[in-house]
C-alpha cells in the first residue's frame, strides 16, 4: 500500500515538468514563428491604434520572458488565459467543447475494443484459416481507410440515401438535453428525457462506427498477437485437458491473460482520442475540442493552443496512471 | 419461512417490480410520443438553416466578420438599416436624422418606446452608451466608429447627436453595421466583451445558443416593425461543405446558406426539389502588386516607367473567364474594377483597356519594358492556401499559365499560411506580388478604393504601398460630396487612374448562393451579404 502510494506520488510529481517542458516548447515555437495573430485577425484594415491596444491586451508588446512569466503565474492559479480570437477564457472554450470529445472518444473507443478483440480472439483461435486471413487483411486495410472518405460514404447511404441514421451533429433541433454534464447521452439519462436519449444515441452511432473500426485495425491485430502466444501455454493445455469447452478455454481464460497488453493500448489511443478526433469530429460536425484545436492553430491563437496542450498533458498523464493502475489490479503479479 | 413460501414472495416482489417498470415504460412512452408531438408541430413553424459559418462573438464591440454582423441583423437593429434586397437605406431604431451644413453633425430621432430584450429602453443615452463602449474597449472593429466618431451627445429622450471628426457621406451606411448598434447596458458589461444574447432588439430573440452547434431565434413579440415570416428561425452550425449538401439534399435543414463548394452548386442545382438563390456578391478577388520598386530584388525593372508597363502586361494576360470557370465552375463573375458591379459608380475600366487573356498587347508592354523571350521577367506570386477556401492555389495555377503564356514572363508560385500572409509580410513587403480578398465594412465605393492608396509616401496601402497624391485628394473629395452624381464623376476618375496605374488587378467578383427547400419561399439575398432569416416562411 505504501509502495502505491509512493509510486502514484513519484507520477504525479513527474508529471510537473513534463508539462513545464511541453508548455515552454510550445510557448516558445509559437512565438518564433512569422505572423501576427493579432493582424490576422482583425484584418488589414484596421488603424495602427486597434492593432497596437490588441497586442497590450494580450502582452504581445511585451518582451517574451515576460510573457512566458505572466503565462506560467497565470497558469499556477489555474488561469489558462483568454481566447484571441473568441475573447473567452481558455478553460471555458474547453470544457464548453471537451463533454462531445469525451463522448464520441468513449463511444469510439467501446466500438474498436468490442470490434477489435472479438475479432482478433476469433481470428488467433481460427488460426491460418480464411477467417484469420480475412480478419487479418481486414484490420490493415480499415487502418488505412480515410476518415473523411470513410465517414462521408456512410453518410450518403445511412443518412441521405436510406434516412436511418442522423446526418451530422449531436442531436437534432429541439432534442438537446438540459445541460448538466455536457455528455449528451447522460444528461437525457439524468433528465429522464427519452426522446433526447434515443436522439443523442443515433447520432452517436454513425461517428462511432467510423473511429471505431478504424482504429479497431490495431486491436484486432494486438490481441491476436497476444492470443497466440498465450493459447500456446501449459495452462491452456491444462484447462482443454481438464475437459473444459473450447469457447471457454479461449474466450475465458485465454483472453483474460492476453488482455493485459490491450488495456495499455486501450489507455494510450483513449487518451489520444481525447485530443479530439478532429477528421470525425469535422465530417459528423461534433463540436469536440479536435476542430477548436485545429481553429485555433489556423487562427494562431496562443493561448488556445497553449492551453489545449496544458490540458491534454495532464489528461494524458492522468489516463496513463490510471491504466497502469487497472494493470496492477488485473495482474497480481504486478507491483508498485 | 418455508422455500415454497419464499419463492411466492419472490415471485410477487418480481411482478410488481415488472408491472411498475411497464407502467413506467408505458408513461415514458406515451410523454414522448407527446413531446415528439409538440416538436414536429414547432418544427412546422421553424425555419432551419445549415451554415459552415460561425459566431465569433455576440457583442457589437467584438465581432468583425460578416456571419456574426448578419446574425446581430436578425436579432438586432440599428438607427439604420438596408432595405432587403438592395443596398438601399431606410430607417430602422430611428425615424429620421438631420445633418449640419458642416457634414460634422448628424441628429437622429428615434422610435419612442422601443425597449431591448432584457427591458431596458433604447434610447438616446443607451445609443450614447453603446457607440462609447465601442469606442472605450477599442477591439476588432472599433476603428469604424473611433475612426468617424468624435462625440455622441443626448439632445432628448429620443434624439442623439451623433459628431464627426470629419464629414463623410458615407456616414449613414456606417451607421447601419452591428458597431454601431445600440444595445442594452443592463445586459453587456461597461469595459469587457461578452457573448451576450438578450440585451439586443430586433425581430427575433435568441432562446439557445451552444456555440458552433445550434443556435435557437423565437420571433420578438415587442420588435416595432413587421413580426418575422416564421415564428421560429435554427441555425445549425455544420463544420464541413460536404456535410451541409449532404443536409440540404437530404432535407435536414431548409436552407443551406454559406459556404458551398463550386462542385456541389453545380451538382446541386440539378436536384429538382431545390430551389436556387444566386446574385452578385460584395467581395472581390484581385491580384496586388507591391509598386515600390527598390523594395524588390534588382533583376527588376529598373525604372518606375518599366515597372508599370509590366503591371499593365500582367493586367492584360490575366483570363478572369478562364479562373471563373475552370476553378469555381461559373459560380463567380470575372470583375473588371475594384469597385464591384452593382455598386454605383462602377465601369469595366479593365476590360475596355486590357480585355482578357491579350497576348498581343501583353507582349508588346513587355517589349517596351525590355522584355523578351529570351530575357524573361521572372517573379514570385504569392497566395495563402486556406483562408480564402481551398481553390486558391488553383487560382494561383490558372493565373500562372495564363502569364507564361506570353514567352516572356516567368512565375513561381509560393504560398504562406493567414497568420504570416496578413499578419506580418503585408506590411512589410515581403510579397512582391500576391493575392488578395475583400469584404467591405460598408457598402460604399470608398471602402473599395481609399484602403488601397496610401495615406502618405512610404504606407503600406493594403500592400500596394502606391501613393498618389492626386489620386488622394479625389478619393478624400469623393468622401465628402453630398450627392452620388457628384461622387460617381470622382470614382469615375480613381478607377481610370488605378487602370493606368495597375496598384492592383481585379480578378472576380463573388456571388452569393444559396440552395432551399422547394417550400421555402421569401428568401433575400442581396450585397449587403445578410441574409434576413426572418423574411423566410413554409409554405
Amino acid at each position: 500500500m505504501v509502495s502505491l502510494r509512493a509510486y502514484i506520488l513519484t507520477r504525479l510529481l513527474l508529471t510537473i515538468p513534463m508539462i513545464f517542458l511541453l508548455l515552454s516548447i510550445v510557448f516558445v515555437v509559437l512565438r518564433v514563428m512569422p505572423g501576427d495573430p493579432i493582424k490576422a485577425l482583425i484584418g488589414l484594415k484596421a488603424p495602427p491604434d486597434t492593432v497596437e491596444s490588441l497586442r497590450r491586451q494580450f502582452l504581445l508588446d511585451q518582451p517574451l520572458y515576460i510573457q512566458y512569466f505572466d503565462y506560467l503565474s497565470d497558469l499556477f492559479r489555474g488561469d489558462l488565459g483568454i481566447s484571441i480570437y473568441t475573447a473567452e477564457p481558455v478553460i471555458n472554450e474547453i470544457m464548453l467543447r471537451f463533454p462531445a470529445t469525451i463522448e464520441l472518444a468513449i463511444s469510439g473507443t467501446i466500438v474498436s475494443v468490442v470490434v477489435g478483440v472479438l475479432m482478433g480472439a476469433y481470428s488467433a483461435h481460427k488460426h491460418n484459416t480464411i477467417a484469420d486471413h480475412s480478419f487479418r487483411l481486414f484490420s490493415m486495410v480499415i487502418y488505412a481507410f480515410f476518415i473523411p472518405w470513410f465517414g462521408m460514404m456512410l453518410q450518403m447511404i445511412f443518412a441521405v440515401q436510406l434516412g436511418w441514421l442522423p446526418l451530422y451533429g449531436r442531436a437534432d433541433i429541439y432534442l438537446e438535453p438540459t445541460h448538466i454534464t455536457g455528455l449528451y447521452v447522460l444528461d437525457s439519462l439524468l433528465t429522464l428525457n427519452f426522446s433526447s436519449l434515443i436522439n443523442s444515441i443515433k447520432h452517436l452511432i454513425l461517428p462511432s462506427i467510423v473511429l471505431g473500426l478504424v482504429l479497431s485495425g490495431i486491436y484486432i491485430r494486438l490481441t491476436r498477437t497476444h492470443m497466440m502466444e498465450t493459447l500456446r501455454q501449459d495452462f491452456i493445455t491444462a484447462a482443454r485437458a481438464r475437459g473444459l469447452k473450447e469457447t471457454t478455454v479461449v474466450y475465458k481464460h485465454a483472453l483474460k491473460n492476453a488482455f493485459i497488453p490491450v488495456l495499455t493500448m486501450m489507455g494510450l489511443q483513449f487518451a489520444l482520442l481525447l485530443a479530439g478526433a478532429v477528421l470525425t469530429e469535422t465530417t459528423f460536425s461534433w463540436n469536440g475540442i479536435g476542430t477548436f484545436l485545429l481553429q485555433g492553430i489556423q487562427n494562431r491563437d496562443y493561448p488556445i493552443i497553449q492551453g489545449i496542450v496544458v490540458f491534454y498533458a495532464l489528461l494524458v498523464a492522468a489516463v496513463s496512471l490510471v491504466v497502469d493502475l487497472i494493470y496492477a489490479y488485473i495482474d497480481p503479479r504486478i507491483r508498485y | 419461512m418455508s422455500h415454497g413460501k419464499m419463492g411466492v414472495s419472490r415471485l410477487v416482489i418480481v411482478g410488481v417490480l415488472v408491472v411498475i417498470i411497464m407502467v413506467a415504460a408505458g408513461v415514458g412512452y406515451w410523454y414522448s410520443l407527446e413531446q415528439e408531438r409538440l416538436r414536429q408541430e414547432k418544427i412546422k413553424q421553424t425555419i432551419i438553416i445549415g451554415t459552415t459559418d460561425k459566431i465569433t462573438k455576440l457583442d457589437p464591440a467584438k465581432a468583425y466578420d460578416f456571419y456574426t454582423w448578419e446574425v446581430m441583423n436578425n436579432i438586432g437593429e440599428g438607427l439604420m438599416k438596408y432595405k432587403p434586397g438592395t443596398t438601399e437605406l431606410e430607417w430602422g431604431v430611428a425615424t429620421n436624422y438631420t445633418v449640419s451644413s458642416s457634414g460634422l453633425n448628424y441628429t437622429f430621432t428615434l422610435r419612442e418606446g422601443l425597449k431591448f430584450n432584457d427591458g431596458t429602453p433604447l434610447n438616446a443615452t443607451a445609443v450614447k452608451w453603446s457607440l462609447e463602449r465601442v469606442i472605450r474597449l477599442d477591439d476588432d472593429p472599433a476603428w469604424l466608429v473611433s475612426v468617424f466618431v468624435q462625440s455622441v451627445v443626448v439632445v432628448e429622450t429620443y434624439k442623439v447627436k451623433i459628431n464627426l471628426k470629419d464629414a463623410v457621406s458615407f456616414f449613414p451606411a456606417l451607421v447601419a453595421t452591428p458597431p454601431y448598434f445600440p444595445i442594452s447596458s443592463k445586459a453587456f458589461p461597461a469595459n469587457a466583451v461578452k457573448d451576450v444574447t438578450d440585451g439586443w432588439h430586433g425581430p427575433y430573440k435568441v432562446t439557445k445558443w451552444i456555440k458552433d452547434e445550434v443556435l435557437e431565434m423565437e420571433a420578438n413579440p415587442n420588435y416595432y416593425g413587421t413580426q418575422p415570416k416564421s415564428k421560429f428561425a435554427v441555425v445549425k452550425f455544420i463544420k464541413d461543405a460536404v456535410t451541409l449538401r449532404f443536409a440540404i439534399q437530404s432535407g435536414t435543414i431548409d436552407v443551406a446558406w454559406k459556404t458551398l463548394r463550386p462542385i456541389d452548386v453545380s451538382d446541386l442545382k440539378t436536384v429538382a426539389d431545390l430551389n436556387f438563390t444566386e446574385v452578385p456578391g460584395p467581395y472581390i478577388r484581385y491580384i496586388i502588386i507591391n509598386t515600390n520598386r527598390t523594395m524588390h530584388s534588382t533583376a527588376w525593372p529598373s525604372t518606375d516607367a518599366k515597372f508599370k508597363l509590366v503591371r499593365q502586361a500582367i493586367a492584360a494576360a490575366i483570363n478572369r473567364t478562364e479562373i471563373a470557370e475552370t476553378v469555381f465552375m461559373g459560380t463567380v463573375d470575372p470583375l473588371y474594377s475594384m469597385i464591384p458591379m452593382g455598386m454605383w459608380s462602377h465601369t469595366d475600366e479593365f476590360k475596355v483597356k486590357y480585355g482578357d487573356a491579350n497576348i498581343t498587347l501583353a507582349r508588346s508592354l513587355l517589349t517596351q519594358a525590355g522584355y523578351s523571350e529570351t530575357n524573361k521577367f521572372n517573379f514570385k506570386l504569392w497566395y495563402t492556401p486556406t483562408h480564402y477556401g481551398d481553390t486558391e492555389a488553383d487560382v494561383a495555377t490558372v493565373i500562372k499559365k495564363n502569364l507564361e503564356a506570353t514567352g516572356m514572363m516567368e512565375v513561381t508560385l509560393d504560398s504562406t499560411e493567414w497568420a504570416t500572409y496578413a499578419g506580418e509580410w503585408i506590411e512589410a513587403g515581403t510579397m512582391p506580388i500576391f493575392l488578395l480578398g475583400w469584404y467591405p465594412d460598408y457598402i460604399d465605393p470608398d471602402d473599395y478604393t481609399t484602403p488601397f492608396v496610401a495615406v502618405e509616401a512610404g504606407d503600406y496601402g493594403m500592400g500596394t504601398f502606391y501613393w498618389n497624391a492626386t489620386l488622394f485628394d479625389i478619393l478624400t473629395q469623393a468622401r465628402t460630396k453630398t450627392t452620388i452624381a457628384e461622387r460617381t464623376a470622382l470614382y469615375r476618375q480613381v478607377q481610370k487612374t488605378f487602370m493606368t496605374d495597375v496598384p492592383h488587378i481585379p480578378l472576380f467578383q463573388g456571388t452569393l448562393q444559396a440552395f432551399a427547400l422547394s417550400n421555402i419561399k421569401g428568401l433575400v439575398l442581396d450585397a449587403t451579404m445578410l441574409f434576413r432569416y426572418y423574411l423566410v416562411y413554409k409554405e
